[in-house]
């Protein structure tokens, strides 16, 4: 086909299709998607969440299943929000050959509940001591942790308040606390919903929330001239984290989701492609070549379509085991059915056009009329067809997936969904976990359906009403 | 004409089911003979420990030899890879999947026909009834649409269709139980009836009870679509010029649109009808799993959990053969409402 | 007054179809009668508004269209402002039926032939099963088919056999008006002559008043008493089939080329000669006489003014300017 003749072809289609208002839409949608993956690193806080998904020391700092931030704007109690903060006042002492760094974080508290943990981070080399202790609104300073850090060359180093701070933290708490009667033990108690508390009796059992200013303190020792500490900043890991929360795996659900935006667009365009190419193709030759080779054709199609798809892929998968490009293979070479009756009858009309008995008078060879003058006018209804099996790929391979026989080096959302029916979601309520995959899956089904049926209503006019 | 035509397509069918089987037999076949060699070493530890204590162990040797010749020979194991699979195939033709490893009925049997045989009729019963609640609403409203094609109603409903079609049906159970059974706690979150299950009338009841949740998911994705396509095929058909024609001969509308239009259209809303039903019998192992719902879906799910090979197996036989049996039963069905096929060409 | 002679009395019909586009002026004031017992041949060009105007005396014409103004007087009563329900009760197909074009498609696919026919005649006629089959076999073999035909589905019948059963429905109520729109385009040579000829003798038996249209002036020379030419949703030319096709002078210019299109058996033709240019576009029509933008004849006045149905000579009304003298 000559280029001028596809760009007028598509201009005409352009034209209709943008009378289409929901198709328009769809396009919008499917813009937005592609414009999601290409700004990834940039709308998500954890941008590797791809490749390091199954990576714990990725997610560390993060709370365990926190719902999303934005829940604290519908409920009275407020709970701290995960953040990470890097600012801080810097001051060096050096007495003799040692020195001594000290770093001032400020931390405004307006919660009603307080993070779950906050944690240290630095760069050292050398072995450094760090000192940690926090400075709260009424004047009480807590000595918190004291980390001497073990010889090395360079080293991240992490220190959790919450998880060593324990004895402290309770000491601090039992001056106040009324603790006859009630023997509360050390470890039923949080540290830092000790130290974020009022400091009066309940301080244990029920704490009223201390709001202001804190200051978190970094004192670090250095004891030779070698010994370096840099890159120092605290994460706050609240009760609340991210746009969609975290799952039971510390993992930020935003971050993944958006992740696997690009993986279901893989998926659906690469087998609704594949497979729509090889039905087209197919149902035009058995039209073309009649006959026995006809005959012979539809037998094969019949054999594949008597397959019961998705079974069939799920005890492939679980006994096979394949990646995901075997997967989009599998998938194709099933899918590909699904056009092959209505391209064959087309084909058969077009063949009883007079214009293709002109083509083979002039003595034209079959692969030039069939790719010539058969297909293009079968690609409006590929494209439309291309467009509604995009939706179903998606769905299957995230049926697979949550089977847990997928993919597991890639993040798909049928994968986030496993993990969140294995790890309790449904039944433990965390509906941040279960909703946004499949929401996802749902909205880039609907923009593809969007679009498919703008397409198959312009390929259709006999079914318009005015 | 028509008897030519269903003994035609009943033949392709059983020939199509034998070649799948066929290939799956072979695609399969070393997992399937991996556990089948485990199951023969299992058996024969378990005839060794019956033994006679008396035996010297180069007889206990030599016994479990003999049996494990024996056993291979029954399960044609010493034959080669050709015969194998041919008599696997004959087998599943003859509905002798073997037994399961670890799966059992809820009477306690380990064959695998009888566990699968178990839990068809729940399959049946679930999608039978939500793809029969979804034709009749879909009729009600696709007529509707197509007799106000192009209004508002056929707008925004067209819009609802397109909505829908990408969602899984099993992420809107997931919803569905989530709001249902845990926050307003009106339904149970799954199962085929409650533990233990009431007797006489009440178990109806409370088997509708638990059937409300899944059946509400599938007419809420289902009937969308079915509106979209029987307002579609009556459209197309109620500009046909005999619906005209019938009207000019003074027919009343009801009997033109009831009678004339939906007859013709039958065959294809039929076909429409059938084929929900049968991709149900396809796709809806998840669907199930998440309500809990014992049917062949559900079987899978937990055949996968499990590993247990020769349930999979078994399960995945049935199913291609209800699969391609129903896919006959939509061309005889189809070639009786349409007479052109039932009566056939010019005479 | 009774108007006895005429079955049929149309007066200045409008029918305009409300597209998206614009408006269609498909039928643009057009009035005429039919006698009892007469045939009035309707040509013109595809799209001229010959089958919307039949359409339109049996009110039924499809969406967008509607009829916007005139009267149609059936059997002396004006049909325009009953009700849809009257009008299929008492108006269609008792006194009004239509043989309908290319027989193909206007048979449900789905019903036996006795059903279809049942159906209508039980719709209009109170009488039991017996005799209405006694009806249909009495009227299927007037038009030459025999009874086991009712057995069958449409789809097994070839198009004459088709286009017989459908003249025998329009026919077995009896009704005072017939219309045959283009009854014999879709079928060969053969069968169109025995259809024609079918339709002139049961013309002649039965008494039929019949409205024929068809766009081949042979057929309508055989069959017709009157001619009635449209062109672009107006009408041209009155007259009967003598006049017409009598004197050259008394032509309508456009009646003139449709005569000159068809080649003579018995004439030598050098050259068919053909209308230049094509129909108009009836949302935004010529100005004054619609036919002027291919008229050969045409004077300043057609370009302005649209002329009036002119009578020549008695029976015979053109409406051209040529013809207008002071």
């Amino acid at each position: 086909m000559k280029w001028i003749d596809f760009k007028a072809g598509f201009r005409d289609f352009w034209n209709e299709f943008k009378r289409v208002k929901f198709g328009l839409f769809g396009l919008i949608l499917l813009f937005i998607f592609i414009l999601a993956i290409l700004i990834n690193p940039y709308i998500v806080p954890f941008p590797e969440a791809s490749s390091r998904w199954r990576d714990i020391t990725y997610w560390e700092d993060n709370p365990v299943s926190a719902p999303p931030v934005w829940v604290n704007w519908f409920s009275s109690t407020k709970r701290a929000t995960s953040l990470i903060i890097e600012e801080h006042a810097f001051s060096e002492e050096k007495i003799e050959k040692i020195k001594l760094s000290r770093a001032v974080f400020e931390y405004e508290y307006s919660y009603d509940l307080p993070p779950l943990d906050i944690i240290f981070h630095g760069y050292t080399i050398g072995s450094p001591v760090i000192m940690l202790s926090i400075e709260r609104p009424d004047g009480h300073i807590i000595e918190l942790v004291r980390r001497p850090i073990s010889k090395s060359d360079g080293k991240e180093v992490r220190v959790s308040i919450g998880k060593d701070s324990r004895i402290e933290s309770y000491n601090f708490g039992a001056k106040f606390e009324n603790l006859e009667g009630n023997r509360i033990e050390r470890e039923m108690v949080k540290p830092t919903s000790i130290l974020f508390s009022e400091a009066k009796e309940g301080i244990l059992v029920h704490p009223a929330p201390l709001k202001g200013t804190y200051k978190i303190i970094a004192e670090i020792i250095l004891p030779s001239e070698n010994d370096v500490v840099e890159d120092i900043y605290f994460t706050f890991s609240g009760g609340v984290s991210g746009w969609l929360g975290t799952d039971s795996s510390k993992r930020d659900i935003w971050s993944g989701v958006v992740a696997g935006v690009k993986w279901a667009l893989l998926i659906g365009l690469l087998t609704a492609l594949t497979a729509v190419s090889i039905g087209v193709t197919y149902g035009v030759m058995s039209a073309y070549l009649g006959g026995w080779k006809d005959s012979l054709m539809q037998r094969v199609f019949e054999l594949f379509l008597g397959v019961p798809l998705l079974p069939v892929l799920i005890v492939m998968s679980a006994i096979f085991k394949p990646n995901i490009w075997i997967m989009i293979l599998m998938m194709s070479s099933f899918f590909w059915v699904g056009p092959v009756k209505t391209v064959r009858s087309m084909g058969l009309q077009i063949k009883e056009e007079t214009y293709i008995e002109a083509a083979h008078a002039f003595g034209a060879s079959s692969s030039r009329i069939i790719f010539k003058h058969m297909i293009p006018i079968l690609i409006p209804y590929s494209f439309a067809s291309m467009a509604l099996y995009v939706p179903r790929a998606i769905v299957y391979e995230a049926s697979i997936s949550l089977l847990g026989l997928g993919d597991s080096t890639i993040v798909t959302w049928g994968q986030i969904l496993h993990d969140a029916l294995t790890g309790g979601a449904v039944l433990n309520g965390l509906w941040w976990w279960v909703i946004p995959p499949g929401l996802f899956i749902a909205l880039m089904g609907m923009t593809f359906a969007f679009i498919g049926f703008a397409m198959d209503k312009i390929l259709h006019p006999k079914l318009r009403t005015r | 004409m028509y008897w030519k035509y269903c003994i035609k397509r009943i033949i392709y069918g059983f020939a199509i089911f034998i070649i799948l089987i066929f290939i799956f037999s072979a695609l399969f076949n070393t997992t399937m003979e991996s556990t089948l060699r485990s199951q023969i070493e299992e058996e024969i530890r378990g005839e060794t420990m019956r033994l006679d204590t008396r035996m010297t162990p180069e007889e206990v040797t030599n016994y479990i030899a003999e049996r494990r010749k024996f056993k291979r020979r029954l399960y044609h194991l010493d034959k080669p890879i050709l015969s194998r699979i041919v008599w696997r195939a004959i087998n599943v033709l003859s509905l002798d999947f073997g037994k399961a490893t670890i799966m059992r009925s809820s009477s306690g049997e380990a064959d695998v026909w009888i566990i699968i045989a178990e839990c068809l009729p729940r399959t049946v019963l679930l999608f039978t009834t939500a793809i029969f609640i979804n034709i009749v609403l879909g009729l009600w409203l696709g007529l509707r649409k197509a007799q106000k094609a192009g209004g508002l109603m056929d707008k925004a409903t067209s819009i609802g269709t397109m909505i829908v079609y990408g969602m899984p049906s099993w992420w809107l159970g997931m919803l569905v139980i989530m709001f249902f059974a845990y926050t307003i706690k009106i339904f149970p979150s799954g199962g085929l009836h409650s533990i233990p299950p009431p007797t006489g009338f009440a178990y109806y009841i409370d088997l509708l009870h638990h059937m409300t949740l899944p059946v509400l998911t599938l007419v809420l994705i289902g009937f969308w679509g079915s509106a979209f396509l029987i307002r579609n095929i009556m459209l197309g058909v109620l500009q046909e010029d005999y619906i005209m024609a019938a009207r000019t001969r003074g027919i009343p509308e009801r009997k033109v649109l009831y009678g004339h239009a939906m007859r013709t259209a039958a065959p294809p809303i039929v076909t429409m009808a059938l084929l929900s039903l049968l991709a149900s019998v396809g796709g809806n192992i998840i669907f199930e799993g998440i309500f809990s719902w014992p049917g062949l879906g559900n079987l899978y799910w937990i055949a996968i959990e499990q590993n247990d090979i020769p349930v999979l197996m078994g399960n995945l036989f049935i199913t291609t053969a209800l699969y391609i049996g129903g896919l006959v039963i939509l061309d005889l069905i189809y070639g009786f409402l349409d007479p052109r096929i039932k009566v056939g060409g010019k005479q | 007054m009774v108007d006895t002679d005429n079955v049929l009395k149309v007066e200045n019909l409008k029918i305009n179809f409300f597209t998206r586009k614009g408006v269609v002026y498909a039928v643009d004031d057009i009035s005429f009668t039919l006698k009892k017992g007469e045939t009035l041949g309707l040509v013109g060009e595809s799209g001229c508004g010959k089958t919307t105007t039949v359409l339109g005396l049996m009110k039924m014409v499809p969406t967008p269209g509607e009829i916007t103004g005139g009267r149609i007087f059936i059997d002396g009563k004006d049909v325009i402002p009953l009700s849809e329900n009257k009008m299929r009760q008492k108006v269609r197909w008792e006194k009004i039926s239509m043989v309908f074009q290319g027989a193909m498609n206007c048979l449900t696919p789905v019903y036996t032939i006795e059903k279809q026919m049942m159906e209508t005649i039980q719709e209009h006629k109170n009488i039991d099963r017996l005799q209405a089959k006694k009806c249909i076999i009495n009227y299927l073999n007037l038009v030459g088919l025999p009874e086991d035909i009712i057995r069958r589905y449409p789809h097994e019948l070839s198009g004459g056999m088709k286009q017989r059963i459908v003249i025998a429905t329009a026919l077995f109520l009896e009704p005072k008006i017939v219309v045959c729109d283009e009854p014999t385009t879709a079928l060969d040579v053969v069968v169109q002559a025995q259809i024609i000829n079918l339709i002139k003798r049961l013309k002649k038996k039965l008494g039929l008043s019949v409205i024929f249209i068809t766009h081949d002036l042979a057929t309508e020379a055989e069959i017709a008493d009157r001619l009635l030419v449209m062109y672009a949703g107006k009408l041209v030319e009155i007259g009967t089939n003598e006049q017409i096709y009598g004197k050259q002078e008394l032509r309508h210019p456009y009646t003139e080329k449709l005569l000159k299109a068809s080649p003579r058996l018995h004439e030598k033709v050098e050259e068919l000669s053909f209308i230049p240019g094509t129909p108009p576009d009836l949302v935004d029509p010529p100005s004054g006489c619609r036919f002027h933008p291919r008229c050969l004849e045409a004077m300043e006045r057609c370009k302005k003014d649209e002329p009036p149905l002119i009578e020549v000579e008695p029976e015979h009304r053109i409406a051209c300017w040529r013809n207008y003298h002071e």
